[in-house]
Protein backbone atom coordinates (compact mmCIF):
# COMPACT_ATOMS: atom_id res chain seq x y z
CA UNK A 1 0.00 0.00 0.00
CA UNK A 2 3.31 2.62 0.76
CA UNK A 3 5.05 1.68 -1.92
CA UNK A 4 1.97 2.70 -4.61
CA UNK A 5 2.24 5.75 -2.45
CA UNK A 6 5.78 6.43 -2.52
CA UNK A 7 6.10 5.81 -6.31
CA UNK A 8 2.89 8.42 -7.18
CA UNK A 9 5.14 10.57 -4.69
CA UNK A 10 8.37 10.09 -6.33
CA UNK A 11 6.61 10.88 -9.87
CA UNK A 12 5.45 14.36 -8.61
CA UNK A 13 7.95 15.39 -6.83
CA UNK A 14 10.16 14.43 -10.34
CA UNK A 15 7.73 16.74 -12.01
CA UNK A 16 7.67 19.35 -10.02
CA UNK A 17 10.87 19.42 -10.04
CA UNK A 18 11.37 19.49 -14.10
CA UNK A 19 8.41 22.15 -14.08
CA UNK A 20 10.48 24.57 -11.37
CA UNK A 21 14.02 23.87 -13.58
CA UNK A 22 11.58 24.73 -17.08
CA UNK A 23 10.38 27.91 -14.75
CA UNK A 24 14.27 28.86 -14.31
CA UNK A 25 14.91 28.16 -18.01
CA UNK A 26 12.47 30.82 -19.39
CA UNK A 27 12.82 33.35 -16.43
CA UNK A 28 15.66 34.74 -18.15
CA UNK A 29 15.78 33.12 -21.83
CA UNK A 30 18.59 32.40 -23.97
CA UNK A 31 19.05 31.23 -27.45
CA UNK A 32 21.27 28.27 -26.34
CA UNK A 33 18.40 27.37 -24.04
CA UNK A 34 16.35 26.24 -26.72
CA UNK A 35 17.36 22.36 -27.15
CA UNK A 36 16.74 21.80 -22.95
CA UNK A 37 13.70 23.81 -22.85
CA UNK A 38 12.10 21.31 -25.56
CA UNK A 39 13.87 18.83 -23.71
CA UNK A 40 12.31 19.55 -20.45
CA UNK A 41 8.98 19.94 -22.25
CA UNK A 42 9.16 16.47 -23.18
CA UNK A 43 10.21 15.11 -19.86
CA UNK A 44 6.80 17.05 -18.39
CA UNK A 45 4.80 15.24 -20.90
CA UNK A 46 6.79 11.51 -20.03
CA UNK A 47 6.09 12.44 -16.21
CA UNK A 48 2.32 12.95 -17.07
CA UNK A 49 2.34 9.62 -18.69
CA UNK A 50 4.08 8.34 -15.73
CA UNK A 51 1.52 9.65 -13.83
CA UNK A 52 -1.05 8.17 -15.78
CA UNK A 53 0.22 4.71 -14.68
CA UNK A 54 0.24 5.15 -11.17
CA UNK A 55 -3.54 5.67 -11.70
CA UNK A 56 -4.29 2.30 -11.75
CA UNK A 57 -2.52 1.12 -8.77
CA UNK A 58 -4.22 3.87 -6.91
CA UNK A 59 -8.30 3.60 -8.34
CA UNK A 60 -9.67 2.20 -4.89
CA UNK A 61 -8.24 5.22 -3.06
CA UNK A 62 -11.22 7.52 -1.87
CA UNK A 63 -10.41 10.96 -1.10
CA UNK A 64 -12.61 13.11 0.65
CA UNK A 65 -14.08 16.69 -1.09
CA UNK A 66 -13.59 18.75 2.14
CA UNK A 67 -9.78 17.80 1.91
CA UNK A 68 -9.95 20.09 -1.30
CA UNK A 69 -11.20 22.79 0.14
CA UNK A 70 -8.74 23.21 2.95
CA UNK A 71 -6.15 22.73 0.14
CA UNK A 72 -7.99 25.36 -1.95
CA UNK A 73 -7.75 27.91 1.38
CA UNK A 74 -4.03 27.36 1.75
CA UNK A 75 -4.62 25.44 4.48
CA UNK A 76 -2.79 22.32 5.66
CA UNK A 77 -4.95 19.08 4.92
CA UNK A 78 -4.00 17.26 8.13
CA UNK A 79 -6.14 19.66 10.10
CA UNK A 80 -9.01 17.98 8.21
CA UNK A 81 -7.69 14.61 9.94
CA UNK A 82 -7.62 16.51 13.19
CA UNK A 83 -10.98 17.77 13.07
CA UNK A 84 -12.09 14.64 12.33
CA UNK A 85 -10.91 12.88 15.16
CA UNK A 86 -11.53 15.71 17.26
CA UNK A 87 -15.34 16.02 16.11
CA UNK A 88 -15.64 11.64 16.41
CA UNK A 89 -14.81 11.96 20.33
CA UNK A 90 -17.00 14.63 20.65
CA UNK A 91 -19.88 13.11 19.36
CA UNK A 92 -18.99 9.53 21.08
CA UNK A 93 -18.69 11.37 23.85
CA UNK A 94 -22.11 12.87 23.55
CA UNK A 95 -24.08 9.56 22.59
CA UNK A 96 -22.36 7.78 25.40
CA UNK A 97 -23.67 10.13 27.56
CA UNK A 98 -27.05 9.71 26.22
CA UNK A 99 -26.69 6.40 26.30
CA UNK A 100 -25.62 6.05 30.12
CA UNK A 101 -28.39 8.54 31.07
CA UNK A 102 -31.19 6.41 29.23
CA UNK A 103 -30.12 2.89 30.45
CA UNK A 104 -30.48 4.70 34.22
CA UNK A 105 -33.39 5.86 33.25
CA UNK A 106 -34.31 2.30 32.10
CA UNK A 107 -33.60 0.60 35.58
CA UNK A 108 -35.12 3.69 37.73
CA UNK A 109 -38.43 3.12 35.27
CA UNK A 110 -38.03 -0.38 35.44
CA UNK A 111 -38.13 -0.64 39.50
CA UNK A 112 -41.26 1.97 39.63
CA UNK A 113 -43.47 0.29 37.01
CA UNK A 114 -42.24 -3.31 39.28
CA UNK A 115 -43.75 -1.11 41.94
CA UNK A 116 -47.06 -0.36 40.13
CA UNK A 117 -47.60 -2.97 37.68
CA UNK A 118 -45.63 -6.54 39.77
CA UNK A 119 -47.40 -8.57 37.02
CA UNK A 120 -47.00 -7.08 33.68
CA UNK A 121 -43.57 -6.51 35.14
CA UNK A 122 -43.25 -9.83 35.92
CA UNK A 123 -44.11 -10.92 32.18
CA UNK A 124 -42.22 -8.17 31.25
CA UNK A 125 -38.97 -9.65 32.77
CA UNK A 126 -39.68 -13.55 31.64
CA UNK A 127 -39.83 -12.11 27.91
CA UNK A 128 -36.50 -9.91 27.96
CA UNK A 129 -34.97 -11.28 31.04
CA UNK A 130 -33.75 -9.49 34.22
CA UNK A 131 -32.10 -6.44 34.04
CA UNK A 132 -28.69 -5.49 35.73
CA UNK A 133 -29.03 -4.18 38.56
CA UNK A 134 -28.25 0.08 37.96
CA UNK B 1 -54.96 -5.16 38.09
CA UNK B 2 -57.76 -2.46 37.22
CA UNK B 3 -59.00 -1.35 41.05
CA UNK B 4 -55.53 -0.27 41.59
CA UNK B 5 -55.15 1.47 38.02
CA UNK B 6 -58.89 3.41 39.06
CA UNK B 7 -56.98 3.90 42.70
CA UNK B 8 -53.96 5.21 41.20
CA UNK B 9 -56.17 7.59 38.73
CA UNK B 10 -58.93 8.62 41.31
CA UNK B 11 -61.77 6.99 38.97
CA UNK B 12 -65.19 5.46 40.44
CA UNK B 13 -65.16 2.16 40.67
CA UNK B 14 -67.83 2.26 38.26
CA UNK B 15 -66.46 3.22 35.41
CA UNK B 16 -63.64 1.07 35.77
CA UNK B 17 -63.70 -0.88 32.67
CA UNK B 18 -63.96 2.50 31.26
CA UNK B 19 -60.70 3.76 32.82
CA UNK B 20 -57.79 1.27 31.90
CA UNK B 21 -59.52 1.26 28.48
CA UNK B 22 -58.78 4.57 28.09
CA UNK B 23 -55.75 4.31 29.07
CA UNK B 24 -54.90 1.39 27.06
CA UNK B 25 -53.74 -1.22 29.09
CA UNK B 26 -55.21 -4.21 31.43
CA UNK B 27 -55.96 -7.68 31.90
CA UNK B 28 -57.10 -9.62 29.23
CA UNK B 29 -60.35 -9.44 30.27
CA UNK B 30 -60.71 -5.90 29.58
CA UNK B 31 -59.77 -6.85 26.10
CA UNK B 32 -63.34 -6.74 25.07
CA UNK B 33 -64.19 -3.55 26.22
CA UNK B 34 -61.07 -2.18 24.41
CA UNK B 35 -61.86 -3.46 21.51
CA UNK B 36 -66.05 -2.43 21.86
CA UNK B 37 -64.97 1.34 22.86
CA UNK B 38 -62.53 2.77 21.22
CA UNK B 39 -62.35 0.54 18.49
CA UNK B 40 -59.33 -2.20 16.97
CA UNK B 41 -56.15 -1.00 18.77
CA UNK B 42 -53.31 -0.69 16.83
CA UNK B 43 -49.72 -0.34 18.19
CA UNK B 44 -47.26 1.16 15.68
CA UNK B 45 -45.25 -1.90 15.31
CA UNK B 46 -47.69 -4.06 15.18
CA UNK B 47 -48.87 -2.87 11.73
CA UNK B 48 -45.70 -4.12 10.31
CA UNK B 49 -45.31 -8.32 10.03
CA UNK B 50 -41.98 -8.27 10.57
CA UNK B 51 -42.01 -11.96 10.52
CA UNK B 52 -41.37 -15.07 13.28
CA UNK B 53 -37.64 -15.60 14.01
CA UNK B 54 -37.50 -11.95 15.41
CA UNK B 55 -40.88 -11.90 17.52
CA UNK B 56 -41.68 -14.72 19.56
CA UNK B 57 -44.91 -15.50 19.29
CA UNK B 58 -46.09 -15.25 23.37
CA UNK B 59 -45.14 -11.24 22.79
CA UNK B 60 -46.58 -10.96 19.59
CA UNK B 61 -50.30 -10.87 21.32
CA UNK B 62 -49.57 -8.64 24.64
CA UNK B 63 -51.25 -5.48 24.69
CA UNK B 64 -48.02 -3.81 25.89
CA UNK B 65 -45.87 -2.25 23.79
CA UNK B 66 -42.98 -2.68 25.99
CA UNK B 67 -43.48 -6.86 25.82
CA UNK B 68 -42.94 -6.35 21.94
CA UNK B 69 -39.21 -7.73 21.25
CA UNK B 70 -36.63 -5.90 21.36
CA UNK B 71 -34.63 -4.95 18.13
CA UNK B 72 -31.73 -6.92 17.55
CA UNK B 73 -28.50 -5.24 19.44
CA UNK B 74 -25.80 -3.73 17.63
CA UNK B 75 -22.46 -4.34 18.50
CA UNK B 76 -21.16 -1.57 17.59
CA UNK B 77 -23.24 2.15 18.81
CA UNK B 78 -22.48 5.64 18.92
CA UNK B 79 -21.14 4.91 22.78
CA UNK B 80 -18.19 2.83 22.05
CA UNK B 81 -14.82 4.49 21.37
CA UNK B 82 -14.42 4.27 17.70
CA UNK B 83 -10.76 5.38 18.03
CA UNK B 84 -9.85 2.41 19.82
CA UNK B 85 -12.05 0.03 17.93
CA UNK B 86 -10.65 1.03 14.89
CA UNK B 87 -6.94 1.46 15.87
CA UNK B 88 -6.77 4.58 15.56
CA UNK B 89 -4.39 5.91 18.62
CA UNK B 90 -1.70 6.43 16.96
CA UNK B 91 -2.82 8.72 14.43
CA UNK B 92 -4.88 10.71 17.17
CA UNK B 93 -1.80 11.12 19.29
CA UNK B 94 -0.16 12.50 15.95
CA UNK B 95 -2.61 14.72 14.62
CA UNK B 96 -4.26 16.09 18.10
CA UNK B 97 -1.74 15.84 21.09
CA UNK B 98 1.01 17.88 19.03
CA UNK B 99 0.43 21.47 17.27
CA UNK B 100 -0.21 20.87 13.44
CA UNK B 101 0.86 23.94 11.60
CA UNK B 102 -1.70 26.22 9.70
CA UNK B 103 -0.18 26.26 6.38
CA UNK B 104 0.08 24.08 3.56
CA UNK B 105 3.65 24.94 2.99
CA UNK B 106 4.23 23.43 6.33
CA UNK B 107 3.03 20.34 4.72
CA UNK B 108 4.31 20.78 1.52
CA UNK B 109 8.00 22.60 2.56
CA UNK B 110 9.36 21.43 -0.55
CA UNK B 111 6.97 22.68 -2.95
CA UNK B 112 7.76 26.09 -4.77
CA UNK B 113 5.55 28.81 -5.51
CA UNK B 114 3.18 30.82 -3.20
CA UNK B 115 0.98 28.00 -2.38
CA UNK B 116 -0.98 28.98 0.94
CA UNK B 117 -2.31 31.87 -0.99
CA UNK B 118 -5.55 30.96 -1.67
CA UNK B 119 -6.14 28.93 -4.88
CA UNK B 120 -9.22 31.45 -6.13
CA UNK B 121 -7.01 34.36 -6.37
CA UNK B 122 -5.20 32.72 -9.46
CA UNK B 123 -7.64 30.39 -10.82
CA UNK B 124 -6.09 27.11 -9.70
CA UNK B 125 -8.20 25.78 -7.22
CA UNK B 126 -8.88 21.78 -7.18
CA UNK B 127 -12.14 22.43 -6.67
CA UNK B 128 -12.48 23.68 -10.30
CA UNK B 129 -11.02 20.89 -11.48
CA UNK B 130 -13.58 18.66 -10.04
CA UNK B 131 -16.70 20.61 -11.10
CA UNK B 132 -15.01 21.57 -14.86
CA UNK B 133 -12.65 18.59 -15.62
CA UNK B 134 -10.44 20.20 -18.68
CA UNK B 135 -11.01 18.60 -22.10
CA UNK B 136 -8.31 17.03 -23.49
CA UNK B 137 -7.81 13.79 -24.93
CA UNK B 138 -7.03 10.49 -23.66
CA UNK B 139 -3.84 9.74 -23.81
CA UNK B 140 -0.46 11.78 -24.26
CA UNK B 141 1.94 12.01 -26.92
CA UNK B 142 5.42 13.90 -26.79
CA UNK B 143 5.66 16.81 -29.07
CA UNK B 144 6.84 16.72 -32.61
CA UNK B 145 9.41 18.90 -34.33
CA UNK B 146 6.81 21.07 -36.09
CA UNK B 147 5.02 21.08 -32.26
CA UNK B 148 8.14 22.41 -30.94
CA UNK B 149 8.45 25.29 -32.90
CA UNK B 150 5.54 27.18 -30.99
CA UNK B 151 7.88 27.26 -28.07
CA UNK B 152 10.31 29.21 -29.58
CA UNK B 153 11.06 32.39 -27.28
CA UNK B 154 12.26 35.59 -27.32
CA UNK B 155 15.72 35.97 -25.55
CA UNK B 156 15.63 38.26 -21.92
CA UNK B 157 14.40 38.29 -18.72
CA UNK B 158 10.69 37.84 -17.90
CA UNK B 159 8.13 40.66 -18.00
CA UNK B 160 7.75 42.23 -14.54
CA UNK B 161 4.02 41.07 -13.87
CA UNK B 162 5.42 37.40 -14.80
CA UNK B 163 8.22 37.54 -12.52
CA UNK B 164 6.61 37.04 -9.16
CA UNK B 165 5.06 33.65 -10.44
CA UNK B 166 7.89 31.49 -8.89
CA UNK B 167 9.15 33.60 -5.68
CA UNK B 168 8.70 31.55 -2.84
CA UNK B 169 7.86 32.73 0.63
CA UNK B 170 10.31 33.34 3.05
CA UNK B 171 10.75 30.63 5.51
CA UNK B 172 11.18 32.45 8.94
CA UNK B 173 13.49 29.64 10.85
CA UNK B 174 15.84 27.69 9.31
CA UNK B 175 17.02 25.82 12.13
CA UNK B 176 18.55 23.19 10.00
CA UNK B 177 21.16 24.30 6.90
CA UNK B 178 20.11 22.29 3.72
CA UNK B 179 22.93 21.26 2.54
CA UNK B 180 21.43 20.68 -0.84
CA UNK B 181 21.43 23.72 -2.62
CA UNK B 182 19.32 23.95 -5.90
CA UNK B 183 21.15 24.99 -8.92
CA UNK B 184 20.39 28.29 -11.15
CA UNK B 185 17.46 29.52 -8.43
CA UNK B 186 15.89 33.01 -10.02
CA UNK B 187 16.32 34.40 -6.83
CA UNK B 188 19.83 35.36 -5.06
CA UNK B 189 20.54 33.76 -2.10
CA UNK B 190 20.72 36.43 -0.40
CA UNK B 191 18.35 39.59 -1.21
CA UNK B 192 18.59 42.98 0.23
CA UNK B 193 15.09 41.83 2.50
CA UNK B 194 17.22 38.87 3.60
CA UNK B 195 20.58 40.71 4.65
CA UNK B 196 18.43 43.34 6.29
CA UNK B 197 16.57 40.60 7.85
CA UNK B 198 19.92 38.72 9.25
CA UNK B 199 20.98 42.45 10.33
CA UNK B 200 18.00 42.68 12.42
CA UNK B 201 18.56 39.02 13.90
CA UNK B 202 21.78 40.26 14.95
CA UNK B 203 21.09 43.15 16.62
CA UNK B 204 18.27 41.29 18.33
CA UNK B 205 20.39 39.21 19.25
CA UNK B 206 22.79 41.63 20.66
CA UNK B 207 20.37 43.73 22.25
CA UNK B 208 19.07 40.92 25.12
CA UNK B 209 23.56 40.50 25.86
CA UNK B 210 24.08 44.10 26.14
CA UNK B 211 20.44 44.72 28.65
CA UNK B 212 22.21 41.81 30.71
CA UNK B 213 25.38 43.55 30.71
CA UNK B 214 23.64 46.81 31.53
CA UNK B 215 21.57 45.21 34.40
CA UNK B 216 25.02 43.76 35.84
CA UNK B 217 26.47 47.44 35.70
CA UNK B 218 23.35 48.42 37.93
CA UNK B 219 23.58 45.77 40.21
CA UNK B 220 26.78 46.13 40.61
CA UNK B 221 26.25 50.11 41.04
CA UNK B 222 23.64 49.27 43.83
CA UNK B 223 26.60 46.97 45.51
CA UNK B 224 28.58 49.65 45.86
CA UNK B 225 26.81 52.52 46.44
CA UNK B 226 26.17 51.29 50.40
CA UNK B 227 30.09 50.97 50.16
CA UNK B 228 30.81 54.31 50.36
CA UNK B 229 33.67 55.41 52.40
CA UNK B 230 32.53 55.40 55.94
CA UNK B 231 29.83 53.23 55.63
CA UNK B 232 30.10 49.39 56.07
CA UNK B 233 28.09 46.44 53.85
CA UNK B 234 26.51 45.29 57.17
CA UNK B 235 24.37 48.19 57.47
CA UNK B 236 22.58 48.58 54.54
CA UNK B 237 19.32 50.20 56.03
CA UNK B 238 21.49 52.95 57.93
CA UNK B 239 21.23 55.09 54.27
CA UNK B 240 17.56 54.82 54.59
CA UNK B 241 17.19 55.84 58.02
CA UNK B 242 19.25 59.45 56.59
Amino acid sequence: MAEKFDNLEEHLEKFVENIRQLGIIVSDFQPSSQTGLNQKLNYMISGLQDIEKCRQQLHDINVPLEVFEYIDQGRNPQLYTKECLERALAKNEQVKGKNDTLTKFKSLLISELGKVFPEEMAKYKAIHGDDPPS
Amino acid sequence: MTEMLSSLYGQPDSQGPAGPSALGCGSGKSRVTLSQNMGPMRFPHQMVDEGGPIRKPAAMNEPFYMLQELPMENELTGDTNLITHYNLEHAYNKFCGKKVKEKLSNFLPELPGMIDSPSIQDNSSMRSLIEKPPVCNNSFSPLSGAMLTGFRLHTGPLPEQYRLMHIQPQKKKNKHKHKHHRPQDPLPPETPSDSDHKKKKKKKDDDPDRKKKKKDKKKKKNRRSPDQPGMTGAQPSSSSLR
